[in-house]
C-alpha cells in the first residue's frame, strides 16, 4: 500500500472511532411561554428577523441539522449552542430581570451593529439566516427604543413604589 | 494559486510520489486540507497579550457610586476600565469614567452586563490573576459590586 492511503485510512479510522464518544446535544422545546415573542416587546416584523437569524442558537427552539449528529461538526454545535442559550436565550427572556434585559438588548445591539453576530460560520451553512444593513440597521434600532422603554416604564415603577 | 502549487511540490518532495495522475493531485490536495485544518487547531488556543493595567489611578470623586462600590472599583477594575486605558478591549466593553455621562438605559445596561460577568466569574480575567493574584476580588467586595449592580437595594 502506498503512504496516501495509509493515511486516509487512519483518518476514516479516526473519523468512525469518534463518532462512538458521547455527545448529547441540548435539548429543544417549541412552545416556551417566557419567549420574548410573548413579553409585547417585539413587533412581528423583528420577532421574525430574530427566529430566522438567532434563534437556532439563542433560543430553546434550535433545528438540528443532519451534521449536528456526526462528529466533528457536532462538539461545535452542542458548543456553539449551549455557550450562545446562555450568553442569551429569547426563549426563557421573562425570567430576566429588567437590569438584565437592559444588559441583553445593549449587547444585541453591538453585536449585531457590529456585525459579530450571526456568527460567520452559521450563515455559511445558513444563508438564509444572513442579516442584510437594512435588517441589521432594524435590529438596532429596536434594541435601542426598547432599552428606554424598559427604563422608562422602571423608572415610573419606582416613582409609583415612592409615592406609596 | 502559487502558493498552493509551492505546498504541493513540497508535499511531493516529502512523498516522494511521482505526479503521475490528477487522482493523486487530489488526494495530495485532500491530504494538505486535512494538515491545514490540524493546523489551524493548534492556532485557536494562542492569544493576544493583555495589557498591563496603570497602577495608583482613580476615579473622579464625581462619579455617582456608592462610596463602598467606589472603593472596590478604582481598586479592581479601574486600572484597566478607564477612558485613557491602553487594554482596548477592556476600555471598550467598560469604561467607567463614561458611565455618568450615560442616559440612564445605557447604566442600567452597562450594569447588568457587569452583574452578569461577575455572576460568571469572569472578572478579573484568569490570564491576568496568573501574573498578579492579588487583583482578584474578595468575596466581599464581589458581593459589594454585585449587590450594586444587579440594581437590588439593600
Amino acid at each position: 500500500m502506498k503512504r496516501w492511503q495509509y493515511i486516509l485510512g487512519g483518518i476514516g479510522l479516526v473519523f468512525v472511532v469518534i463518532q462512538f464518544i458521547p455527545n448529547e446535544l441540548p435539548p429543544t422545546t417549541q412552545q416556551n411561554t417566557g419567549d420574548i415573542s410573548t413579553s409585547g416587546l417585539v413587533s412581528k416584523e423583528i420577532a421574525d428577523l430574530l427566529k430566522t437569524s438567532c434563534y437556532s442558537c439563542h433560543s430553546n427552539e434550535t433545528n438540528y441539522p443532519w451534521y449536528s449528529y456526526v462528529a466533528p461538526t457536532s462538539w461545535l454545535m452542542k458548543k456553539d449552542v449551549s455557550e450562545g442559550r446562555e450568553e442569551l436565550n429569547f426563549s426563557t427572556w421573562l425570567d430576566y430581570d429588567t437590569t438584565k434585559m437592559l444588559g441583553k438588548l445593549d449587547d444585541i445591539s453591538s453585536e449585531v451593529g457590529e456585525g459579530r453576530m450571526p456568527m460567520k460560520i452559521y450563515t455559511l451553512m445558513h444563508p438564509s439566516a444572513k442579516l442584510d444593513e437594512t435588517q441589521r440597521a432594524s435590529i438596532v434600532a429596536w434594541a435601542e427604543e426598547t432599552m428606554d422603554k424598559i427604563a422608562e416604564e422602571e423608572e415610573e415603577e419606582e416613582v409609583e413604589a415612592s409615592d406609596n | 494559486m502559487h502558493f498552493l502549487s509551492n505546498e504541493v511540490d513540497e508535499l511531493q518532495k516529502l512523498a516522494e510520489i511521482p505526479f503521475t495522475n490528477l487522482n493523486t493531485i487530489m488526494k495530495k490536495l485532500l491530504f494538505l486540507a486535512v494538515l491545514t485544518l490540524t493546523g489551524s487547531l493548534f492556532f485557536q488556543g494562542i492569544s493576544k497579550q493583555e495589557q498591563e493595567p496603570e497602577p495608583n489611578l482613580i476615579l473622579s470623586t464625581e462619579a455617582a457610586l456608592p462610596d463602598d462600590v467606589k472603593a472596590v472599583v478604582d481598586k479592581k477594575c479601574y486600572g484597566c476600565h478607564n477612558a485613557n486605558s491602553k487594554n482596548e478591549k477592556g476600555k471598550a466593553k467598560l469604561d467607567w469614567d463614561a458611565l455618568d455621562g450615560m442616559k440612564k438605559s445605557k447604566r442600567k445596561a452597562a450594569m447588568g452586563e457587569i452583574a452578569e460577568v461577575l455572576e460568571k466569574g469572569e472578572m478579573p480575567p484568569k490570564k491576568f490573576l496568573e501574573n498578579k493574584p492579588e487583583g482578584a476580588l474578595t468575596e466581599a467586595e464581589l458581593a459589594t459590586l454585585a449587590q450594586w449592580s444587579s440594581g437590588k437595594k439593600k
